[in-house]
């Protein structure tokens, strides 16, 4: 078996599974969001209602929101907080950063857990080797509280093995990017993607982070890479720096195997409407921006303020372009500030915001006008997601996000 | 488990964030129903009838799994989803709220708007009864038409206590 087969095994009490059985299996660990938590709360208080009896399986995270902007909003996140009292389920308020990177650093994610959330990008936590997978509210609602069980249907499993060296400038973010555009949206639908390969053994693990990130728009239900020893290290860099439930697959070959050669990789940008619309930076460079942004469930990483540090060093944000920094995590802010990248890019002309999702879906920040483009590290661009449907979306890489707000329109170029 | 009705069609990779959009997420169901997929057909909403079949292309609902976009789609009084292929959240949820759902396979010919058509959802049938082009789709796994005999997975779940302790 595999990672994720052993893993499902071992949580429903079986010695082995089998892709398209259902089994119905212990879950370790249910994350919310603001408005996934919200819309959970409102089916469990209506229809379920029962005790919780472990509520520390359950993380409430309020990322969408870092200060509400509207009465309605404030109304959602007081529901939030008393419903996560009533329960004892553990909530980080506004401020703490995005759902993903706030559970990873406070040590809520461990190799080999079943990790289930509304969110989309739940998948992301199998760059821990956990088995992370998005689920609906009636789930969450229904079995996970009351019974710390979800139903899984075990999937097959495609390996993605990434090997050669990159060009230069080429980024993991650029690399991300492509293989969608290679593989295509949906074309896994219902798998397990593992990435491996000598490129992904070679990437740090917040550069791992951009891979099973992407799993949910080729369709896959989860994602992993096999942990070893960058896993192993950074966990031990994590609160509690436990490691009881790490599994590892017994090395079979998976049902497909979809090689790549990431040198073949140039710098990319995925267009409106979605992220598999992924093109080469070439063919859309000089496309007008006013807004980029460092952040999101992939971006307001360490290494993408470093980055933009880099390209900013003696040179300004473009006077038409509004640029936001989104600290994934105060983990991270505080880093950034340690480093000295908070006042380089404060004096650059950039715009520090709080730790957060930031634009995504443009609930607290990030709404757009018709005609107005955005470039960023975000996970998502469907029209309409951030204000207008008549504005842009483009999806790139932090090197490629920071030389766009200096140039004023897509520029993947360093120089 | 048999459903019969008129086609509404519908494109390619429609995320849930346009079935339900995100300034109504917060709003009563009998808010939201009225913009199901407003922008993509503005007389869906106004016009859908009892026991209407929408049927879309690939990678229906992908994006966000919030169920509330199932549950709208639901609330509309459709009989039944078809698509050529599901985003997997979007699959699961409907069964887990009681929405019949079928996969048909790529193939955009199979119905237009209007078309009545006929989905077996054990079998996996697919009828077009007004071109007489049939297919077949993946027969819903048992465990699901269980769920939707019983109204859901929360509806489910007290009624089959064991399944879940």
């Amino acid at each position: 078996m595999n990672l994720v087969e052993k893993i499902l095994a071992r949580a429903s009490g079986r010695s082995t599974v089998e892709p398209g059985e259902i089994v119905i299996a212990k879950v370790d660990r249910l994350i919310m969001h603001d408005l996934s938590g919200y819309l959970t709360a409102e089916v469990f208080d209506k229809r379920v209602n029962a005790p919780i009896p472990d509520p520390e399986r359950a993380i409430m995270v309020f990322d969408h929101h870092f200060s509400p902007p509207t009465e309605q909003q404030a109304n959602v996140l007081q529901r939030n907080r008393e419903w996560a009292r009533k329960h004892g389920i553990t909530l980080f308020d506004c401020g703490n950063g995005n759902l993903h990177h706030a559970v990873v650093r406070h040590g809520l994610i461990k190799p080999g857990m079943i990790v289930v959330g509304s969110d989309s990008h739940t998948p992301v936590h199998g760059t821990l080797g956990a088995l992370a997978v998005a689920l609906g509210n009636d789930s969450h609602a229904g079995t996970v509280l009351p019974y710390g069980k979800a139903w899984f249907k075990v999937p097959e499993t495609v390996r993605v093995q990434l090997d050669g060296t990159p060009q230069p400038g080429v980024s993991p973010r650029d690399i991300a990017l492509w293989l969608v555009g290679r593989i295509g949206e949906g074309e896994l639908n219902y798998r397990a993607v593992e990435f491996a390969g000598s490129y992904v053994r070679g990437l740090s693990f917040w550069d791992r982070w951009l891979f099973p990130l992407l799993c949910v728009d080729l369709g896959a239900k989860c994602s992993f890479v096999e942990p070893d020893e960058v896993t192993e290290a950074f966990v031990r860099t994590l609160p509690g720096a436990d490691n009881d439930l790490l599994v590892h697959g017994d090395g079979e070959d998976a049902a497909t195997v979809l090689r790549f050669d990431v040198g073949e990789a140039s710098v990319q940008v995925a267009c409106p409407p979605t992220v598999g619309n992924v093109k080469p930076v070439d063919e859309v460079a000089g496309t007008p921006v006013q807004w980029a942004e460092l952040g999101g469930h992939g971006g307001g990483r360490l290494e993408d303020f470093r980055v933009a540090a880099s390209i900013l060093n003696g040179r300004r944000v473009h006077p038409d372009v509004r640029f936001n920094l989104v600290p994934s995590s105060r983990e991270v802010f505080a880093e950034a500030v340690r480093e000295g990248i908070v006042l380089a890019l404060h004096e650059a002309g950039a715009t520090w915001f709080p730790p957060s999702t930031g634009s995504n879906q443009a609930y607290n920040m990030g709404a757009l006008a018709a005609g107005e483009a955005m470039i960023s590290t975000h996970a998502r661009n469907f029209p309409g997601r951030n204000g207008s449907p008549e504005a842009s979306m483009y999806l790139a890489s932090s090197a490629t996000v920071a030389a766009s707000a200096v140039a004023g329109s897509i520029s993947g170029g360093k120089s | 488990m048999i459903f019969e009705g008129r086609c509404w069609r519908f494109g390619d990779n429609i995320p849930t964030d346009r079935l339900v959009k995100t300034q109504y997420v917060f709003e009563p169901m009998e808010v939201i129903v009225r913009h199901v997929l407003e922008d993509l057909n503005p007389e869906f909403p106004a016009k859908v009838q009892p026991g209407d079949i929408v049927f879309a292309g690939k990678h229906f609902g992908q994006s966000s799994g919030r169920a509330i976009a199932t549950k709208a789609l639901k609330a509309t009084g459709i009989g039944c989803v078809v698509a050529e292929t599901f985003a997997r959240t979007f699959y699961r949820n409907c069964f887990e709220v009681g929405l019949p759902a079928l996969e048909v396979g790529l193939n955009p010919d199979l119905a237009a708007d209007g078309d009545q058509i006929r989905v077996d959802l054990v079998s996996g049938e697919f009828t077009n009864l007004t071109t007489g082009v049939a297919t077949h789709g993946a027969a819903a796994d048992p465990f699901l038409v269980t769920m939707l005999d019983a109204g859901g997975l929360i509806s489910l779940a007290s009624t089959h206590p064991d399944l879940f302790r």
